[in-house]
C-alpha cells in the first residue's frame, strides 16, 4: 500500500513512521494502541496464572501443577521462585493473576483505551486537553508496570488485597509490588483529570451536554472516581510501606497498629475502583444496543445519570468487604443497607438497555452479541451482589467461592466482555478493516458459554461452603472445581481466539472499512477509517442527538 | 432451585436459609425475565433479509421510568431488613453460653475450655446448648467458619471477636479457615463433634487426651495473676479501691469519665489493662499504669477470662498483699500519728501498687530503706533521699528517673495527694526501714 505524501489517504497509523514517532506520540489514538497492547500483554499473563491456578483445582491434593511451576522456574535460574513448595506456588500464582488483572488490566484497561480512543472522536476535539500529559500518564505506568515485573523476581503470595498483618510479615518483594501499584495510581489520576477537562472543554460547537454519547457520561464518572478515589489507596500503600521499611506501626498490632484500618483504607479505594473498571463497560453497551437495533436509548437521561448514582454510591459501601472482619454491628447495618442502593441504579441500566431492542431492527452482529451476552452476565452479577449485601447470608457467603463466581462475573463478565466487545465494535474505526464475522461469532460463543461454565459452578461451591484462596480442598468439591476448570480453559481458548481473529484482520485482512459501516449517528463513525491525524477534516458541527435513531412516532411525546 | 446449602445445624440457620432461597427466587425469576426478553425481542425483532425495517423514535417512558426504580427499591428493603433482624440474633448471644477460647494461629486452631480443658483442630460442644467462641490471633488474621452453623467471623491478633451458636443436631462437621493467612491455609481446618449432653459430660472431664494434663481452668490461671498484679487497686467483693472493683463489671454497662456509656466486654477489659487511660471509669482519677509488655499476652488473656468468671471467686477470699489495706481494719483519722496517715496514704493513693515495702522490685523502687539514701539516676547522676527529693519525685516523677526503671510509669500526683498528705507520706517513708 502506498500513500501520497498529501494528507489525503493519510491516517493516524501511518501519518509518521519509526518506533521513534510512537514512543513520543501524543496522538490519543496512538496512546490508545500503546495501551491496549500493554495492558493486552498484562491480561494473557495474568490469564495464564489462572488457568495455573484452576489447573491444579481440578484434582484435589497436590496434583503437581504447582510443583512443575517451581520447577520450571527453578532451571530458568530463578532460586527464590523455584525453592517454593507446591502450596506456596500455588499463593503466589492466585496472587500474581489478582493483581495483575486488577492494576495492570483491568483499572487501565477500559478507561485508558477506550476512554483515549473515543473521548475526543465523539465529541468532535482534535485530541485530549494535555496530550503530553495523556503520554506521562503512559509512561507511568509503564514505571509501574517494570517494578510490578521486577518484584516478580520474589513475588508477593499475600493475595492482591495485601491483608495486613500477612503482608507486613511474609518475605516476599511487598514493597516493590506495593510501590507500583502506587506509581500506577498517578497514571490513573492523571488520566482521569485529562478527560474530565477534555469532557467539559473540548466538545465541538453543538455537543451539549444532553446530546453527549453515554460512554462520554460513564467516562465522566469513571475519571472522577479516579481522581478522587486512587489518592486514598496511594496513601494506604505508603503507610504499608513505611510500615514494612521503617518499622512504624500502623497496621500490625505487634508494633501497635490495627490490621481492621487497613482494610478499610484499602476498600475505601477499592470498592469504588470497581466502578472504574464497570462503569465505561456499561458505557460500551449502551453505545452497542442502540446502533444494532436501530432505536434510541431508552430513557437516556437515567442511563447517564445512574452512571453517577452508581460512582456517588460506589464511594459509601466500602465496608461491605468487612461485616465478618470486626466491624461495629451499627456500621455492619450501614454498610449493608446503602449497598443495596447500588442495586438500584444498576437495574435501571439494565432496563433501559433491554427496553430499547423493543420494537428495534435488531442486527444481531458480533458486537450486539456479547451486549445481548452482556444483560445476561450482569443480571446474574447483580442478582449475587444482592445475597452478599444481605447481612445474614454474607456472613455464610463471605471469603468462600460464591464472593470468587460474584466478583469475576462483574470483572470479567462486566469489564472484560465490555472491553471485547467494544474492540469488536470499533475495530473498523481503529483499524480500517473489517474482520471476520464468523469467526468472531464463534470467538462469543466460546468466550460466553467457556465463562459460565467456570463461574456457574464457582456459585454452587460457595453454596456448599468452599472457602476462597485454597490449595487443597475436601472432595465433595470435586466435581464442581472440575467442571469450572474446563469452563476456564473453554474461556481462554475463546479470548485468544476472538483476539487472534481481530490481529489477524488487521494485518492481513483485505476487506477496508467504510466510514461507518454500522451506520451510527456518533460523531466518531463520520470521519474516515482510520481517523486522520487530526481526527476531522474540520472542526464537526452537532445539530443533533447522538440517538435519533427511528421515526418520531404519534402522540404524545417523551 | 438452587438449593445447595449444607444441612442446617444450628438454630438460625433455617431463618439465614429461608432469606436466602427467597433471594435465589427472585434473582432467577428476573434473571428470566429480563434475560428472556432480551433474547425475545432479539428474534422477534430480528433484522430479516439485511434490510432494516421502520423502526419508532422511543426515547424513553416516565412511568416505566418510575416503576422499575420503585420496585427493584421495595424489594431491596424487603430483603435488607431481615437480613439485618437475623444478623442482630446472630451477634448477640444469650447468657446462658458455653465459652470456649478459640486461638488460631499459622496453622491451627486451639480450643480452651471453661475448665482448663485444651484441644487442637478438634473441639466437642453439647447438643442444644448455646456455645460461644471467643477468638483471637497470635499472629495474622484468620477466619472461623462452620458451614453447618452458618456463622463466620474473623480472627484477629489485637482485639477478640466472638461467634455464637445453638447446636440443633448431633454429627461431626467441619470448621474452615477463610482469611487467607499464607501457606497452609486450606490445611487449617478443624473439626466439631456435636454430642449429646451426657456424652459431652464424660468428654470434658476426661483428661486422658488434653494436651496440658493440667486442670487449671484459664480463669483460675487469671485468678493468680490478678493476685500478683491487681489487688491493691481493684477488688472483686464490689468494695472500692483506687479502682473500680471487678465484681459484676463484666458484661455489664459502665459510665465513663465523659459521660458515655460502654460494655464492658472482653475487648473493653483488654483496653483497660493495656491503654487504661482510654476509658476511665466515673469516679475514678486516670492514675493506672499500662500493663502492656508488663504481663504477656497470654496473661493477659488469662485476666480477662478470670474477670469474665470474677463472680465465682467471690467466696475464695484474694490474697491481699501484705499493708494492703484490705489487710488491715480502719482507724479513726483524727487518732492516727503523722506516720499512720502516712501509712494510710500509701495505701489507699496508689502508691502500694508499684512500690514495696519489702525491698522487692515491683514496677517502681521498693521504699525499704529508701528515706536517707543515695539514688543513682539512669543519666548517671545522683541525689540524697530527702523531704525535697520525695516532693519532686511525687510532682514529677519522670524528671528524673532511678536507674534500672523505666520512665514515663509513674503518673504525676501532685493532684492526688494534698500537700499534708505529702507530709503525712514522708513521715512514714522515714519509718519504713
Amino acid at each position: 500500500m502506498s500513500y501520497s505524501n498529501d494528507t489525503h489517504g493519510k491516517n493516524y497509523l501511518n501519518h509518521e513512521r519509526g518506533i521513534w514517532s510512537w514512543l513520543t506520540t501524543v496522538d490519543h489514538k496512538r496512546i490508545f494502541l500503546l495501551y491496549l497492547f500493554t495492558v493486552m500483554f498484562f491480561f494473557f499473563v495474568a490469564g495464564a496464572f489462572a488457568l495455573l491456578v484452576r489447573l491444579e483445582l481440578m484434582t484435589p491434593g497436590d496434583s503437581g501443577v504447582m510443583s512443575g511451576l517451581a520447577g520450571l522456574f527453578k532451571s530458568l535460574g530463578l532460586q527464590k521462585l523455584g525453592s517454593k513448595s507446591a502450596p506456596e506456588m500455588y499463593n503466589v500464582a492466585f496472587t500474581l493473576h489478582g493483581a495483575i488483572m486488577v492494576f495492570l488490566f483491568i483499572v487501565p484497561g477500559i478507561p485508558a483505551t477506550m476512554g483515549n480512543f473515543l473521548i475526543p472522536l465523539m465529541i468532535g476535539a482534535k485530541d485530549v486537553a494535555f496530550p503530553r500529559l495523556n503520554l506521562l500518564s503512559w509512561y507511568i505506568f509503564i514505571v509501574g508496570a517494570v517494578m510490578a515485573l521486577i518484584a516478580l523476581f520474589n513475588p508477593v503470595d499475600t493475595g492482591w488485597t495485601f491483608y495486613t498483618p500477612y503482608s507486613a510479615k511474609t518475605d516476599a518483594n511487598v514493597i516493590l509490588m506495593v510501590g507500583a501499584a502506587f506509581v500506577m495510581g498517578f497514571s490513573s489520576i492523571l488520566t482521569g483529570l485529562n478527560f474530565i477537562v477534555t469532557i467539559h472543554k473540548l466538545r465541538a460547537p453543538g455537543m451539549t451536554w444532553s446530546r453527549l454519547p453515554l460512554f462520554i457520561w460513564a467516562s465522566y464518572a469513571t475519571a472522577m472516581i479516579q481522581v478522587i478515589a486512587t489518592p486514598v489507596v496511594g496513601i494506604n500503600l505508603l503507610l504499608l510501606i513505611m510500615e514494612r521499611w521503617m518499622g512504624i506501626g500502623i497496621f500490625d498490632p505487634s508494633l501497635g497498629g490495627d490490621p481492621v484500618l487497613f482494610q478499610h483504607l484499602f476498600w475505601f479505594y477499592s470498592h469504588p475502583v470497581v466502578y472504574i473498571m464497570i462503569l465505561p463497560a456499561f458505557g460500551v453497551i449502551a453505545e452497542i444496543i442502540p446502533v444494532f437495533s436501530r432505536k434510541p436509548i431508552f430513557g437516556y437521561k437515567m442511563v447517564a445519570a445512574s452512571s453517577f448514582g452508581i460512582a456517588l454510591v460506589g464511594f459509601l459501601v466500602w465496608a461491605h468487604h468487612m461485616f465478618v472482619a470486626g466491624i461495629s454491628d451499627f456500621s455492619a447495618y450501614y454498610f449493608s443497607v446503602a449497598t443495596f442502593f447500588v442495586a438500584i441504579p444498576t437495574a435501571i441500566k439494565v432496563f433501559n438497555w433491554v427496553s430499547t431492542m423493543y420494537k428495534g431492527s435488531i442486527r444481531l452482529d458480533t458486537p450486539m452479541l456479547y451486549a445481548i451476552g452482556f444483560v445476561f452476565i450482569f443480571m446474574v452479577a447483580g442478582t449475587t451482589g444482592i445475597y452478599l449485601a444481605t447481612l445474614a447470608v454474607d456472613v455464610f457467603y463471605h471469603d468462600t467461592y460464591f464472593v470468587v463466581a460474584h466478583f469475576h462475573y462483574t470483572m470479567q463478565g462486566g469489564a472484560v466482555i465490555g472491553l471485547i466487545a467494544a474492540l469488536h465494535f470499533w475495530f473498523p474505526k481503529i483499524t480500517g478493516k473489517m474482520y471476520n464475522e464468523t469467526a468472531a461469532k464463534i470467538g462469543f460463543c466460546l468466550v460466553f458459554f467457556g465463562f459460565n461454565m467456570a463461574f456457574l459452578p464457582q456459585f454452587v461451591l460457595g453454596m456448599e461452603g468452599m472457602p476462597r484462596r485454597y490449595f487443597d480442598y475436601l472432595p465433595e468439591f470435586h466435581s464442581m472445581h472440575r467442571a469450572s476448570t474446563v469452563g476456564a480453559f473453554v474461556n481462554g481458548i475463546g479470548y485468544s481466539f476472538a483476539l487472534l481473529n481481530l490481529l489477524f484482520a488487521w494485518m492481513f485482512g483485505k476487506v477496508k472499512a467504510p466510514r461507518n459501516p454500522y451506520e451510527s449517528l456518533s460523531l466518531e463513525w463520520q470521519t474516515e477509517s482510520p481517523p486522520i491525524h487530526e481526527n476531522f477534516e474540520t472542526i464537526p458541527v452537532v445539530t443533533d442527538w447522538t440517538y435519533g435513531y427511528g421515526v418520531p412516532v404519534k402522540g404524545p411525546s417523551h | 432451585m438452587f438449593r445447595f446449602l449444607p444441612e442446617q445445624a444450628s438454630e438460625f440457620a433455617p431463618k439465614i436459609d429461608n432469606l436466602h432461597h427467597l433471594i435465589t427466587d427472585l434473582s432467577v425469576f428476573f434473571t428470566v425475565l429480563i434475560f428472556g426478553a432480551a433474547v425475545y425481542f432479539a428474534i422477534r425483532y430480528r433484522r430479516r433479509d439485511g434490510v432494516d425495517h421502520e423502526t419508532p423514535r422511543i426515547e424513553g417512558d416516565h412511568r416505566l421510568e418510575i416503576l422499575w426504580t420503585a420496585i427493584p427499591t421495595i424489594i431491596c428493603i424487603f430483603i435488607a431488613v431481615p437480613g439485618v433482624q437475623i444478623y442482630h440474633e446472630m451477634r448477640n448471644p444469650p447468657t446462658n453460653t458455653l465459652d470456649i477460647g478459640v486461638t488460631g494461629y499459622q496453622w491451627a486452631w486451639k480450643f480452651e475450655y471453661p475448665n482448663g480443658k485444651t484441644t487442637v483442630d478438634e473441639f466437642t460442644v453439647p447438643v442444644n446448648q448455646p456455645v460461644r467462641l471467643i477468638m483471637r490471633s497470635t499472629d495474622v488474621l484468620h477466619s472461623f467458619f462452620i458451614p453447618v452453623m452458618r456463622v463466620k467471623a474473623d480472627v484477629i491478633p489485637n482485639r477478640y471477636t466472638q461467634i455464637w451458636f445453638k447446636p440443633v443436631k448431633t454429627g461431626t462437621f467441619h470448621s474452615f479457615c477463610t482469611e487467607y493467612c499464607g501457606k497452609d491455609h486450606s490445611a487449617m481446618l478443624a473439626k466439631l463433634n456435636v454430642v449429646s449432653e451426657g456424652e459431652y459430660e464424660r468428654w470434658i472431664n476426661d483428661w486422658s487426651a488434653d494436651i496440658k494434663k493440667s486442670k487449671i481452668s484459664p480463669a483460675q490461671v487469671g485468678f493468680d495473676v490478678y493476685n500478683k498484679n491487681c489487688t491493691a487497686c481493684h477488688s472483686i467483693d464490689g468494695s472500692p479501691r483506687v479502682g473500680p472493683s471487678l465484681k459484676g463489671v463484666f458484661g455489664h454497662e459502665v459510665e465513663l469519665v465523659d459521660g458515655s456509656k460502654v460494655i464492658a466486654d472482653e475487648n473493653y477489659i483488654e483496653e483497660s489493662i493495656r491503654n487504661p487511660n482510654a476509658k476511665v471509669v466515673k469516679g475514678f482519677a486516670p492514675l493506672m499504669n499500662s500493663f502492656q509488655g508488663l504481663l504477656s499476652d497470654e496473661d493477659i488473656g488469662y485476666l480477662v477470662s478470670f474477670i469474665r468468671e470474677v463472680d465465682k471467686f467471690q467466696t475464695q477470699s484474694a490474697t491481699p498483699v501484705a499493708g494492703s489495706p484490705a489487710a488491715q481494719p480502719a482507724k479513726d483519722p483524727a487518732s492516727m500519728t503523722a506516720e499512720e496517715r502516712g501509712q494510710t496514704v500509701y495505701q489507699t493513693k496508689l502508691c502500694i501498687g508499684c512500690h514495696s515495702l519489702d525491698g522487692s522490685k515491683v514496677v517502681g523502687p521498693s521504699f525499704k530503706g529508701l528515706y536517707g539514701r543515695t539514688s543513682k539516676f539512669a543519666d548517671g547522676s545522683s541525689a540524697k533521699v530527702d523531704d525535697d527529693y520525695i516532693k519532686r519525685s511525687i510532682a514529677e516523677p519522670n524528671a528524673q528517673v532511678v536507674e534500672g526503671f523505666a520512665p514515663g510509669m509513674m503518673p504525676a500526683m501532685g493532684s492526688q495527694l494534698s500537700s499534708s498528705d505529702v507530709e503525712d507520706l514522708i513521715a512514714y517513708l522515714k519509718t519504713v526501714k
